[in-house]
């Protein structure tokens, strides 16, 4: 893999067979997808369309049926670490065990990790709720508290699935800005998943554009936007050029599709 | 330094022969059954377990064709089963209405609950003695009574917090609509409180089994329940187990009645993916 | 009106119109009607008996209960030993169900071959009523300590071992998901995920297994014991004692409430830990 690159994907294919039917279906229909070192990088798709399972192709969770990935490992530190959209922290462990955690599976030891830990507490604002329970927190601190889970491990790259879907809209424009500011200060490379344009653009460097089932790549979109971004950049009219574009690409994969959404159940994606 | 993920091919369609032995829950299922029975087969012909106590499952078969063929069992079964049904029937008539009233008026339910409890928590056998006082030793009195109340109880404390626990987000789209009290019920409470009633449902078809064998075996009048007792005081292990297969597969039969049941009232629950692991 | 100053409670009940009236300290609904039944059906028992429509023999009466209660729990003290008896089957038998059946269940959770494997056994033995074997096992083991042990543990163990399978079963798919991302290994994924989550059912294991181990002792001492609350009931039966029959029963029915609310308390402390809590 070239020097510089964090992630290199060749040809990706997912193919599943359909419980019901038995036939056999594609989800996602040959990716290619270069990633430069700290580049924030958005898919952007209808539902269903595979990006979540490209996602969780690249973690690790269940191999694809053709092609290759490649993932730039650090000497210190994971290859990657996935932010889930809904925040999983464990119930029954406090805020600091669970910010923790990928680092005891790695077999450091408890004080250690959560020694380690205590930074990103604080990157991500939750200083002092390190001994709370989850239920104690809000749904924007408990994705706060993912997020700080996976930077922990120090991962090359950061995955992250729709990781504000479940929070209210001005939660999520506030979890925007933040995710942005950490971002800057850790430097890491992130591939986000997401179904809403103005958070790809607002968030990414380029923002890849994913057609409907079977996923391919429909577009790579560099976003020539200034940083740091402020949450007002929204209304500008470069941004706005920028939604019109890609909401184009997208409005017309959806058309055929407004009636299959009751379809929809016990897909791969 | 770079880690690469390998594809990983999906494997071609089986036959469904290929597919039947890759189902392993048939395979280890049946592989459990077969290895148990012969060791219990083979165990008993070498003497090695004592047959008068355990039966040998050859010898069940053969105590229970013989068994069939007297006029005697037919009695003993007819017993049995009359016993458990007009108790059961009965528990479901009686339960299924004041479970329904108990949920819907919050004050019968405060009033009943000390006494459900009480009963739901007692093991029923220590009622026989009264009950057989009240009823007699002879007759079906005593056993009915005694089915009745396990199941009753199994029915009545589902139903009426399957009432209680209706959501809310239904009756307040039904009553935003002007709904009267009784429709309110009829539409929303009544369906949303059929999963809980099936439970008691098969709660107390156990309960009812229970009954039919403990008041039996206490009052030894007639019944599968007396042919057990019979059988392992003449030490006729395989005898005495034949009685006690009768009682599982009646229990087998009764809950797999209540899942037919269930699936005709559940049409409209979308199918829910079980483990996928 | 005078205004008050926010954050300071009212110290004493003003009825809307200002005036202060004499109030009754508010006794819950719950309770008010639960104590309902206690005050109608007890006059109403004992006045039936009283007057002669109901046999004395037959169910007894409230005052004679009590009567029986006086003598032989404060008076002569005969039923101590047999409440000890009691006690000692449901503890052992119940312990041992729960230190063969609580891993036992967890292995099934965990392990799909050997669960399948079980399966048909475990099935068709769950849907037999114990009871029915009861006189097997005495003939087997006796009329000793040792069967009476037996039949505690077979009534609960089952309950045990299902409702643990359950419990693990139950583990969330996202934890189970987060653990493997985080390349957990088998055993921390055991000790991080699946036993937090199957605690609470196992709690509830607990107190399904309590019941099933009451209901084990009286079996066990209905057919085979000398001594014992359950042996104290049917004895008095025998006897025609009905009040000393109703006395065992009320005690035996007082003892699993008693016991099952306890345990229910416990549960209630754990659930959030439960995967479906939200």
């Amino acid at each position: 893999m070239q020097q510089g690159l964090a992630l290199q994907a060749r040809d990706v294919r997912m193919e599943y067979v359909d419980q019901q039917s038995g036939d056999r279906l594609l989800a996602v229909d040959r990716v290619d997808l270069d990633i430069e070192e700290g580049q924030f990088v958005s898919i952007v798709g209808p539902s269903g369309c595979g990006k979540s399972t490209f996602l969780k192709i690249v973690n690790g969770l269940f191999p694809a049926t053709e092609g290759t990935i490649e993932i730039a490992t650090p000497a210190e530190g994971s290859a990657h670490a996935m932010v889930f959209q809904d925040s999983s922290l464990f119930p029954w462990y406090t805020i600091i065990d669970n910010v923790a955690y990928g680092l005891v599976c790695q077999g450091v030891p408890k004080k250690e990790a959560q020694a380690r830990a205590q930074p990103l507490i604080d990157l991500v604002s939750l200083s002092g709720f390190e001994r709370k329970f989850p239920y104690q927190l809000s749904g924007g601190m408990q994705q706060r508290a993912n997020l700080a889970r996976a930077l922990t491990v120090d991962p090359e790259i950061l995955l992250m699935d729709e990781p504000f879907a479940a929070l209210d809209a001005q939660t999520r424009e506030l979890m925007q800005a933040e995710l942005l500011r950490i971002w800057n200060e850790a430097h890491k490379t992130v591939l986000f998943i997401t179904h809403q344009i103005d958070e790809a653009i607002y968030l990414s460097d380029r923002v890849l554009v994913m057609s409907a089932r079977p996923g391919r790549i429909l577009a790579d979109i560099a976003i020539d936007l200034p940083r740091p971004r402020q949450l007002e950049i929204k209304r500008t009219p470069a941004f706005i050029t920028y939604a019109d574009q890609i909401w184009g690409m997208i409005s017309s994969e959806l058309k055929p599709h407004i009636h299959d959404v009751a379809k929809t159940t016990g897909t791969v994606a | 330094m770079s880690v690469a993920i390998q594809s990983q091919p999906l494997r071609p369609q089986k036959s469904r022969f290929g597919r039947l032995l890759d189902n392993e829950r048939l395979l280890y299922g049946a592989a459990g059954v077969i290895v148990f029975l012969a060791l219990w087969e083979f165990g008993s012909r070498s003497e090695f377990i004592d047959r008068s106590f355990f039966g040998r499952p050859t010898g069940i078969i053969e105590a229970g064709i013989a068994e069939v063929q007297t006029e005697r069992f037919w009695g003993d079964l007819f017993a049995s089963f009359s016993e458990f049904a007009i108790g059961y029937l009965l528990a479901i008539v009686l339960g299924i209405p004041i479970g329904l009233a108990a949920g819907r008026f919050r004050r019968l339910q405060f009033a009943l609950d000390p006494w459900l409890n009480f009963f739901n928590s007692l093991p029923r056998i220590a009622l026989l003695p009264v009950l057989v006082i009240m009823f007699g030793v002879f007759g079906p009195g005593s056993k009915i009574a005694v089915v009745f109340l396990g199941a009753f109880f199994s029915i009545v404390i589902p139903t009426m917090q399957g009432v209680r626990t209706t959501d809310r987000r239904y009756l307040d789209v039904a009553r935003s609509f002007n709904a009267s009290e009784w429709l309110l019920f009829r539409s929303v409470v009544i369906p949303s409180t059929v999963p809980f009633i099936i439970t008691g449902l098969r709660l107390g078809i156990a309960r009812a089994l229970i009954g039919v064998v403990t008041a039996e075996l206490y009052t030894q009048t007639e019944g599968i329940g007396v042919l057990i007792r019979r059988a392992t005081e003449l030490r006729q292990g395989d005898r005495a187990l034949f009685g006690v297969l009768l009682f599982t597969i009646s229990g087998i039969i009764g809950v797999e009645a209540i899942r037919r049941v269930e699936a005709r009232f559940q049409k409209w629950r979308p199918q829910t993916s079980l483990e996928r692991r | 009106m005078t205004a008050s100053s926010p954050g300071i409670a009212r110290s004493r009940r003003q009825h809307p119109d200002g005036s202060r009236r004499l109030r009754f300290p508010s006794i819950p609904e719950r309770v008010r009607y639960g104590l309902i039944g206690f005050v109608v059906v007890l006059p109403l028992w004992e006045a039936v008996v009283q007057f002669r429509l109901v046999k004395r023999v037959t169910l007894s009466s409230p005052s004679l209960i009590l009567e029986a209660a006086w003598e032989d729990l404060l008076v002569n003290g005969t039923l101590w030993p047999h409440l000890f008896q009691s006690s000692q089957q449901f503890v052992l038998g119940l312990g041992l169900a729960l230190i063969t059946g609580v891993p036992l269940g967890l292995a099934l959770g965990l392990f799909r071959r050997l669960n399948y494997f079980l399966d048909p056994w475990l099935s068709a033995i769950y849907a037999t009523p114990t009871i029915a074997l009861v006189p097997l096992i005495v003939l087997v083991l006796g009329l000793g300590l040792e069967s009476k042990i037996f039949i505690v543990w077979l009534e609960a163990i089952f309950v045990i071992v299902v409702t643990t399978m359950v419990g693990v079963r139950a583990a969330e798919a996202r934890y189970l998901d987060l653990a493997m991302s985080f390349r957990a290994s088998r055993w921390l994924t055991f000790t991080s995920v699946i036993l937090p989550s199957s605690f609470p059912y196992i709690l509830t294991a607990l107190r399904l297994g309590t019941t099933r181990a009451l209901v084990g002792v009286v079996v066990a001492e209905f057919f085979a014991a000398n001594k014992g609350l359950g042996f104290f009931i049917n004895f008095s039966g025998t006897t025609l004692r009905t009040d000393r029959v109703m006395l065992g029963v009320i005690i035996l029915g007082l003892l699993g409430v008693v016991m099952g609310e306890g345990i229910r308390r416990i549960e209630r402390r754990f659930e959030k830990w439960r995967p479906d809590f939200n």
